[in-house]
């Protein structure tokens, strides 16, 4: 099974939002969406972002299990980790790159236990999260998708990642939904 | 005609993208605010048509911020907004003094719709 998994901080929302619009209330790969935000938040983007399609859009509780057609949202303050092939789970060890969700940590595992299936997308953010992460899912030859910064609110985050990784498309708020449709 | 303002008091910066894109989107302008000990500055300087004012907001909190709002001349008239995921969100917006309330988490469309009933009739 293949498996998206997209990064997000300062700026990232806009295009998700998008994105879920763009996606005609269908996809076959499951999504994760890896948001940094404020610890204390509780389910509010879930309820917020459901309210833009009606794929169901899931806030992950420890030994989910990946279905098709659904969106992940990683639960605020929790690191989320992928168990096996199927079930994910949560993990409240140390921030890191100061986020807890970690960008870094979920492309990492999904990496190990996807390997060429794991298609990684990068988006707006000021932090160097993220990046790292990219390079994990390269060296498994997973697919690198970045949004062009020149369309990010904040460029810090994919323009580092541009420089850094041997990525294999650049994506803008406007083509992402269609670039996941031909997958 | 000029756009109608929002001033939005909140530190979730996730929600307020959300909310600033959806009511961008229907033709508003959106300033947000991170902390609310400043709330006299930030309305003298944005002159907003209404205010959604978070609980938990940093400094003095969503209470004491509305009501130092409330009891100023100048501004008391601004509609408030006062937003929380607290159970006792009637008690707390009373004693804010704010004009009406909504629960987190909240439907956009209802958010919208109560902001624009209040631009409408102000207060």
């Amino acid at each position: 099974m293949k498996l998206i998994v997209i990064g997000g901080s300062a700026g990232s929302l806009q295009v998700i939002i998008e994105m879920i619009k763009n996606l005609d209330n269908k996809i076959h790969i499951p999504i994760i969406l890896v948001i940094h935000r404020k610890a204390q938040s509780g389910d509010i983007l879930r309820t917020l972002l459901q309210q833009f399609t009606r794929i169901a859009v899931v806030e992950v509780e420890d030994k989910t299990e990946l279905e098709e057609n659904k969106i992940y949202i990683v639960p605020a303050d929790y690191h989320l980790l992928f168990e096996n092939n199927k079930n994910m789970s949560l993990d409240s060890s140390e921030k890191m790159n100061y986020s807890r969700p970690s960008i870094d940590v979920t492309f990492r595992s999904a990496a190990e236990i996807y390997g060429e299936n794991v298609i990684g997308i990068l988006l707006s953010g000021a932090n160097a999260d993220g990046v790292e992460g990219l390079g994990y899912i390269k060296k498994h030859n997973g697919k690198v998708w970045i949004q062009d910064p020149k369309t990010a609110e904040v460029d810090y985050m994919p323009r580092h990642a541009i420089e850094e990784i041997d990525y294999d498309l650049i994506i803008t708020p406007d083509t992402l939904a269609s670039y996941i449709k031909q997958l | 005609m000029s756009k109608k303002k929002i001033l939005i008091f909140d530190d979730d910066t996730a929600i307020l993208e959300v909310i600033t894109i959806i009511f961008e989107e229907n033709g508003y302008e959106v300033r947000i605010s991170e902390t609310s000990h400043d709330i006299l500055e930030k309305v003298e300087d944005y002159q907003p048509d209404v205010i959604l004012m978070d609980n938990w907001i940093p400094k003095i909190g969503g209470v004491e911020a509305t009501k130092l709002l409330k009891s100023t001349e100048a501004f008391k008239h601004i509609p408030v907004i006062y937003v929380t995921a607290n159970n006792d969100i009637v008690a707390l917006a009373s004693e804010a003094r704010a004009d009406d309330y909504v629960s987190k988490p909240f439907n956009l469309d209802d958010l919208e719709a109560m902001v624009a009933k209040h631009i409408q009739e102000p207060a």
